[in-house]
């Protein structure tokens, strides 16, 4: 005991933007565990007071799937060849996408007790909030894949860019997730307003429409064909449609350079959640 | 300075407020409904000027009524809060007792909970691995270590949270007010459990309301009002100097004294809150 280096734990003098950005990765890193731990606990929370469980990660993609195809489909009769396969390359990750913000929103509100209580880098808890509703994502492949017993000849080898074209998703939802925590501590409304933005967003991202039809709608209009090509996950899921039901590769360049995009975001939402950081237990 | 001769904790000139515009917590706005500590931009300085030197084996006990800054002082010293003003110095591992199974969660079960804990803390995983056996036999709730905290009662809840938390021997140990856990096994057990830790530790801060124990335990007392250090000595000098003055000003502690007092008024409290 006694023994034990007697280092400095509390009272670290503060460090400039890139000293933080790097203090806090390493601070994720070493508090992989509880990463972890947390992932599991949000995951068996969704599933873990309904009749069926764990088995709504599966039902609830798929319900959705049948609502927007009789949605788009029937009731607009807009459907394209293999409509289900083509709707659900797209909503699934949209899913994830909202699900990913809307948890990290409430993360750190819902952890109030223990920051209270305990020093840890609270970063943690927007990040298992989108690797929880990663898993939601992983389980909704089961529905996906069992489309193409259907639509045998959909299914090609650019099936297994599918985590690379994940990953650049992940690097989009970083920033916002990271945001949104942080900044709902003080604005709780945020909350509310992400909804109605998702919302807004989904209507103009390919979801369930192809790409060629948003822009078909909103290229006479600059100022909305803008927002479709800002619109990160318009790019995203183009390229999951492109894989998972065009089956041809999606256009690496345009991903990488929306990859590419999407640092300076992260680096600022890091850097702005540990300026906040601070005041998160006084205001909660 | 070498490693040895360093003060396991130190504040100098320590200040922490609460922007009020921030914050809706009607809590907190109660508190400061008596404005005598908030500042012209809408501050409420919770802590102020507080230099302070824990050296090393000394447990120093916190007395101070409601709302003085007691708990504030431990969250600061425990990393939760940060100084607005001023600087600190903590070194070595901490451990602290103030909510306990603050970090449960509801959906885990028992050994589940201990590593989600540990890993709060950030002790490794491995560590906390070899611990579980005997946090389960110190919280003693038997059958239930498979089953979802959330089915727990409060006192098997607040058992396990103690047990957790002094899982490990920290270096620097940080306690408020919680040898009133469970029945009366349990805190015998509990108070045993502490005694050992605050042994072991290079640095103790005790606040308590129980002014008789706080006599007993701690070598070092200071009082605090408004969020200052207004006294600062031995324990027991302190202490009874503090309680002489709350039986004249007739506030909180009017009858501290009386140990038939001190004993109920934490119970009663722990009472309502579980």
């Amino acid at each position: 005991m006694a023994s034990s280096s007697h280092r400095l734990t509390v009272g670290r003098p503060a460090l400039g933007p890139v000293g933080t950005i790097r203090e806090t990765i390493k601070s994720v890193v070493q508090r992989r565990r509880l990463l972890l731990y947390l992932t599991i606990a949000r995951v068996r929370k969704d599933g873990g007071n309904t009749i069926i469980g764990n088995f709504w990660l599966i039902l609830d993609p798929a319900l959705q799937l049948v609502i927007y195809y009789f949605l788009v489909g029937i009731v607009f009769n807009r459907p394209q060849p293999d409509f289900p396969l083509f709707l659900f390359a797209a909503i699934l990750p949209w899913r994830w996408f909202t699900t990913a913000l809307s948890s990290a929103t409430e993360s750190i509100r819902a952890r109030n007790k223990v920051m209270r209580q305990i020093a840890f880098p609270q970063i943690v808890l927007p990040l298992s909030a989108i690797a929880a509703s990663g898993t939601g994502f992983l389980f909704g492949l089961i529905p996906l894949f069992s489309l193409y017993l259907v639509y045998t000849d959909r299914l090609t080898i650019w099936v297994t860019a599918l985590p690379l074209v994940a990953a650049v998703q992940i690097l989009w939802t970083l920033p916002f997730a990271i945001l949104f925590s942080a900044i709902s501590v003080f604005v709780r409304d945020i909350g509310n307003f992400l909804r109605h933005a998702l919302r807004l967003l989904f209507y103009v991202s390919p979801a369930l429409f192809s790409y060629e039809r948003i822009e078909g709608i909103l290229g006479p209009n600059p100022p909305a064909h803008l927002l479709l090509d800002l619109n990160p996950m318009a790019h995203i899921l183009t390229a999951y449609r492109n894989i998972l039901y065009e089956g041809r590769a999606a256009d690496w360049g345009v991903l990488l350079i929306v990859a590419l995009a999407s640092i300076p975001f992260t680096i600022f939402s890091i850097y702005l959640f540990r300026r906040l950081a601070p005041s998160f237990v006084k205001v909660l | 300075m070498t490693e040895k001769h360093r003060a396991p904790i130190s504040l100098k000139n320590v200040g922490v407020c609460y922007n009020m515009r921030l914050s809706r917590k009607r809590g907190l706005r109660k508190t400061i409904a008596k404005g005598a500590r908030l500042d012209a931009q809408g501050k409420f300085w919770a802590l102020r000027g507080i230099t302070l030197e824990v050296q090393e084996g000394e447990i120093l006990g916190v007395v101070g009524a409601n709302g003085a800054g007691k708990s504030t002082l431990l969250a600061t010293l425990a990393g939760i809060l940060t100084p607005d003003a001023g600087s600190i110095a903590v070194y070595g591992s901490i451990a602290t007792l103030l909510q306990l199974g603050a970090g449960f969660d509801d959906e885990l079960n028992a050994e589940e909970n201990i590593l989600l804990v540990g890993a709060f803390l950030g002790i490794p995983g491995s560590v906390m691995k070899k611990k579980i056996p005997a946090i389960l036999e110190f919280a003693d709730i038997g059958d239930f270590s498979r089953s979802e905290v959330r089915t727990y009662s409060s006192g098997m809840r607040a058992r396990l949270g103690f047990a957790v938390a002094t899982a490990v021997n920290p270096d620097v140990l940080l306690v408020d007010e919680v040898l009133s856990t469970g029945d009366a096994t349990f805190r015998e057990k509990a108070r045993r459990r502490i005694l050992d830790l605050m042994k072991h530790a290079r640095a103790v801060v005790y606040v308590t309301h129980d002014l008789e124990s706080a006599k007993e335990i701690c070598n070092r007392a200071i009082e605090m009002e408004d969020g200052k250090i207004i006294a600062d000595g031995p324990a027991r000098k302190i202490i009874t100097a503090y309680e002489r003055k709350m039986r004249t000003r007739g506030g909180p502690h009017a009858s501290a004294a009386s140990p038939k007092r001190t004993q109920s008024t934490p119970l009663r409290r722990r009472a309502r809150k579980g």
